[in-house]
């Protein structure tokens, strides 16, 4: 039987905790980029244009059937290469630019979905409705059809995240060095052992993430739901 | 950019002798999973507190790590620990270390598929109306008959598209047996790349093979949700 030094998973602790901010960075930075190009993915699958949904509909089909790690590599060894060609040198780009491009593109097709389907929860009268009060389009969306969009949109947001942030991990493959990275580091450091220790560890940073995103994800709703306000309005009236 | 395209024919050929593998993972998976996740499905919305509990518990843990980080954990924890076992407890002379890695990957991959297949049959189940058990109970059937012959027809309607779902997400995590030295897909294609590092013109390959797979499980699942959902068809009379 191997050693277990349960001793040993609170002295790593602290080590990977402060490798949390790499795993952050490269989740924020995902979402801002999958968000923006989420975006024109779901305007293409709302818009009339057909060639614009085609395109949308064939880009998530694909990026649903293949696996993260197989993205990731094929990002990391074949986009240089494909840049050389038109004259773009990116051989010297940090590792993180190659996860937060692989992992965009992946999070890209999720966040569509999560678009598209919180911009059909909300009905279209509404959008009439504020614009037959004077409002202009824009000020229609903004206004009224956002905040509805925005708390449909949470739950599967969180589940988006939450899976973004898991599969992150991977990134130690390509040599990155987040809280998966450093924890791999500290078992090869002890020529492989301590290695459950580590990922003991690992476990329960991971663990307590996504229960603090789930959290806050939860909180969140609560703020937006519409009828805590409007009881109090209703109430009144009668 | 050139790509070595007698290199991508030969390693499809190889990569073709790792989709059995790769099947093989997700069906045995899945068969032992299903049930097993049904019943966590059932005992979640029955009485006991702890079973409950530890349910809960489990559930949480495996849906909020990732699958790498289960697949390294129980791959440096799993053989030592049954070597243990057998050599001091049974006192049996077999070697773990001849055992073949394909059934570690059984034990990650049945761990995390039924922690997710068991949320999936609790939102399935809840979506059968509470009086269909009542009425099925009522006209004397025993709780067995009642969910095999009324409430599980109905359930596997609703729960078909997330079955389809987590299918499609359990052959996607395959790709990472190759942690625990498994030949399958991935692994192929990865052992080919070395040799050359032809790792672009190797991922390109299944990254093909992937969405081919990917498609064939979908299809099957569509099939399958048309036969399931007879019984919404409307009767001709």
């Amino acid at each position: 039987m191997r050693p277990f030094h349960p001793q040993f998973i609170l002295e790593v602790l602290p080590q990977l905790v402060l490798y949390l901010p790499v795993t952050a960075a490269i989740v924020v930075g995902t979402v801002f980029f999958g968000s923006l190009f989420g975006i024109l993915l779901a305007a293409g699958r709302i818009r009339r244009g057909r060639a614009g949904r085609i395109l949308a509909n064939l880009y998530i089909y694909v990026i649903r059937c293949v696996p993260s790690i197989v993205l990731l590599f094929l990002v990391y060894y074949g986009l240089p290469e494909l840049l050389n060609t038109f004259g773009v040198n990116i051989n010297d780009a940090g590792k993180g630019f190659f996860v937060i491009t692989t992992f965009s593109l992946l999070f890209a097709a999720s966040m569509a979905e999560v678009f598209r389907s919180a911009y059909e929860a909300v009905d279209k009268g509404q959008r009439e409705a504020a614009v037959s009060v004077g409002m202009t389009e824009f000020q229609a969306f903004y206004r009224i059809i956002l905040p509805q969009c925005i708390r449909v949109a949470i739950p599967n947001f969180t589940n988006a995240l939450v899976n973004l942030m898991k599969e992150g991990s991977l990134a130690y493959t390509i040599g990155l060095i987040d809280i998966m990275g450093k924890g791999q580091l500290i078992i090869g450091q002890n020529h492989g052992s301590y290695s459950l220790e580590v990922y003991l560890a690992l476990f329960v940073l991971y663990w307590v993430l996504t229960i603090l995103i789930e959290k806050g994800a939860g909180l969140s709703e609560q703020r937006l739901a519409p009828d805590r306000n409007r009881r109090g309005g209703l109430s009144k009236c009668s | 950019m050139q790509l070595n395209t007698q290199f991508m024919w030969e390693t499809f050929l190889d990569v073709l002798q790792g989709i059995p593998v790769t099947l093989k993972i997700v069906v045995v998976t899945l068969l032992v999973s299903s049930p097993l996740g049904f019943l966590m499905a059932v005992s979640k919305s029955g009485e006991g507190r702890i079973g409950r509990r530890i349910i809960v518990a489990y559930v949480s843990v495996i849906r909020g790590t990732p699958v790498v980080l289960q697949i390294l954990f129980l791959y440096s924890l799993l053989p030592t620990v049954l070597n243990y076992l057998i050599k001091e407890v049974l006192g049996s002379s077999y070697n773990i270390f001849n055992l073949d890695p394909i059934f570690y990957a059984y034990v990650v991959f049945i761990l995390n598929t039924t922690a997710v297949l068991s949320e999936v049959f609790r939102s399935a189940l809840s979506t059968v109306n509470r009086g269909q058990m009542e009425a099925a109970l009522s006209i004397g059937m025993s709780r067995p008959q009642a969910y095999v012959r009324i409430i599980m027809p109905q359930a596997l309607v609703a729960a078909l598209p997330n079955i389809c779902n987590t299918t499609v997400n359990l052959l996607k995590s395959t790709s990472l047996a190759f942690m625990m030295t498994v030949k399958d897909i991935t692994a192929i294609a990865k052992i080919d790349a070395s040799f050359g590092y032809n790792y672009l013109e190797a991922y390109l390959v299944i990254f093909v093979v992937y969405i081919f797979l990917c498609s064939a499980v979908q299809g099957v699942f569509h099939l399958t949700e048309q036969g399931v959902a007879v019984y919404k068809k409307p009767v001709v009379s």
